[in-house]
């Protein structure tokens, strides 16, 4: 069947009524789904289909008063992360079996930060193998389609999301260590100290959370770090991957096939490049 | 001027689209792709509502917006209210009197009359839309962009709605025409892989959480373990805000229950949803979801598909 062919059946479908007894009590229910058409595609040729659009989300209280007299880490803001991550992920793990799904993919991770509180919201959409009945769970993870299925053809299963972070004051010189600085392009290795262990904190604990699920390794690791909303001496680094396991004996090539594209690349130039070379 | 869905459209666009040439709000590369589908582009269509918008219930105290959906409010810690339909749940105070400011009671409830006016936007801007589509005699819409923006103060906003009209010559035209958010060649891959645009679908939920001492003291920072902590029914230190939890869920709920409202047992197609909070005060919060998508149906069975071939481009 032709393209224009196929179009026509669609349209026809759209003119037809829609299926009897859709909103009658009983009936199935709609789908909701996040994902593209490429990755609704993409899912199918692997015998993966959407189910439902899912999500998890989890605020925890951070006491007042952690963020001042204190150097280095914020032990309290990073408790709080994790404990909201964990409840979230909860969440999103009760929303996919209540749907029918067996793992969440494409999980859009979002973190706040203020000064009392961490919230975490995660939402995807929940997937099963096409036309299954039974669903058993089985991960959780923010790999997009593309990626859940060659990391599949591969041999490799994901797990769920592995994440830790970590809060960090940066410290004060001393009046001593100011003083012996000044007039100098020097380091400063108290600060150097303080953000090189806040950031193998953060991902020691995210490595923790992997090996807590029983993870050989985590991929697609996302480093985020910055200064936090609420004040500029605090500074934030939070990762997040998505823990893995090797489910065949060994690692799958996949093979990829090489390609060379034949169209021109374009050559962009600036017009006033030319202007000023011809009144040379 | 009456324009109201299915009143009339404004004269200028009776004009604009009675005669001369054709207006198309697609990409080159969209148009292109669209013609190959066999889908004539007839004519760019909008649709317009201005609505005043305000808070008016969503900025009053507790108890208010909810009428008697409160009633009952007595022991226990947290309960599920169903009034008409709509989400309410209650806290209570675990500490007794302690002062007039001591917020005793905390409730989270749906606002019902803040998507009502969402969905009256919403839906007369784009019924406008399709009411130009079905003028044109146009078989749907494709490309919609839509938009809520404030106009001149605050309190007015803009639904906004518009697309592209095409016209499938030799298909039985739909009574109303169908619209997709999607064009050219998403559109394409989408009929390939069976579903046919329905219409696009849009959903607003909306939760006023009213904090009650302990999500307020949580939300202050003020949990660090003092008298209001956890040997007095509390909470102290590090802890989840169980009060915005419920309410944050409840929302996404909510504007996933209202979209499966509007599908039957179609699906919703690349969905987005979209967050956002107001805080009315300290430890008040009204939280707001939107959802939205193309609505498909199947019409055909997927076509087996061989595993994708990966390659890597030399270029």
């Amino acid at each position: 069947m032709t393209l224009r062919e196929e179009v026509r059946q669609a349209v026809t479908a759209v003119a037809s009524p829609a299926h009897p007894g859709s909103d009658a009590a009983g009936a199935p229910r709609g789908t909701t789904s996040d994902l593209t058409i490429d990755e609704t595609l993409l899912l199918h040729s692997a015998g993966w289909e959407p189910v439902d659009l899912v999500y998890g989300i989890s605020w925890w209280s951070i006491p007042w008063g952690v963020w001042q007299w204190t150097t280095g880490e914020v032990q309290e803001a990073s408790a709080a992360f994790t404990g909201a991550v964990n409840h979230a992920v909860k969440q999103l793990r009760q929303s996919c079996e209540q749907s029918g799904g067996s793992g969440v993919l494409g999980v859009e991770v979002g973190v706040r930060v203020s000064s009392h509180h961490v919230s975490i919201e995660l939402t995807g959409t929940a997937v099963r193998r096409t036309g299954a009945d039974a669903h058993r769970f089985e991960f959780v993870s923010d790999l997009s389609a593309r990626d859940f299925v060659l990391l599949t053809r591969a041999g490799w299963w994901p797990l769920g999301l592995a994440a830790g972070a970590s809060f960090v004051i940066a410290p004060r010189r001393t009046a001593r260590e100011w003083a012996a600085q000044q007039g100098q392009n020097v380091e400063l290795p108290n600060l150097t100290q303080a953000l090189y262990l806040a950031r193998e904190r953060a991902m020691e604990r995210m490595q923790q959370s992997g090996t807590a699920m029983k993870a050989e390794g985590i991929v697609a690791v996302k480093l985020r770090e910055g200064k936090a909303s609420s004040s500029a001496r605090v500074i934030q680094f939070v990762a997040i991957g998505t823990g893995v396991h090797l489910r065949t004996s060994t690692h799958r090539s996949v093979s990829p096939e090489m390609v060379v594209p034949l169209d021109e690349q374009v050559r962009v130039f600036d017009v006033k490049s030319l202007r000023s070379a011809a009144s040379e | 001027m009456a324009v109201t869905a299915g009143d009339g459209l404004p004269e200028a666009a009776t004009r604009r689209l009675a005669g001369g040439a054709w207006s198309s709000g697609l990409s080159v590369a969209d148009f292109a792709s669209c013609l190959d589908m066999g889908m004539e582009p007839v004519g760019y269509v909008q649709g317009y509502a201005v609505m005043q918008w305000s808070w008016f219930m969503a900025t009053g105290g507790f108890g208010t917006g909810f009428g008697t959906g409160f009633a009952g409010i007595g022991s226990g810690s947290s309960r599920p209210l169903q009034s008409r339909g709509q989400y309410v749940e209650q806290w209570q105070c675990p500490h007794g009197f302690v002062s007039a400011e001591h917020r005793m009671y905390g409730a989270n409830y749906e606002l019902t009359w803040l998507e009502q006016s969402w969905a009256m936007g919403w839906g007369l801007a784009t019924s406008r839309m399709v009411d130009e589509a079905k003028e044109l005699g146009a078989s749907g819409v494709v490309g919609v962009v839509d938009a809520m923006h404030s106009l001149v103060s605050g309190t007015t906003v803009e639904f906004r709605a518009s697309g592209t009209a095409v016209a499938v010559p030799d298909a039985p035209r739909p009574a109303t025409p169908f619209s997709t958010y999607l064009s050219g060649q998403r559109l394409a891959k989408l009929i390939e892989a069976g579903f046919a645009p329905v219409a696009v679908v849009a959903t607003l939920s909306a939760v006023r959480m009213v904090g009650y001492c302990i999500t307020h003291y949580q939300l202050a920072g003020s949990t660090a373990g003092s008298w209001y902590g956890a040997g007095a029914g509390g909470v102290s230190g590090v802890g989840p805000v169980d009060q915005v939890n419920r309410a944050e869920t409840a929302a996404r709920r909510l504007a996933r229950e209202h979209v499966r409202a509007q599908l039957g047992t179609d699906i919703l197609h690349g969905a987005t949803l979209e967050r956002s909070e107001r805080e009315i005060g300290e430890g008040d919060l009204s939280i707001q979801c939107t959802l939205k998508g193309t609505r498909v149906r199947r019409f055909k069975d997927f076509d087996p598909l061989p595993e994708a071939t990966p390659v890597v481009r030399l270029a």
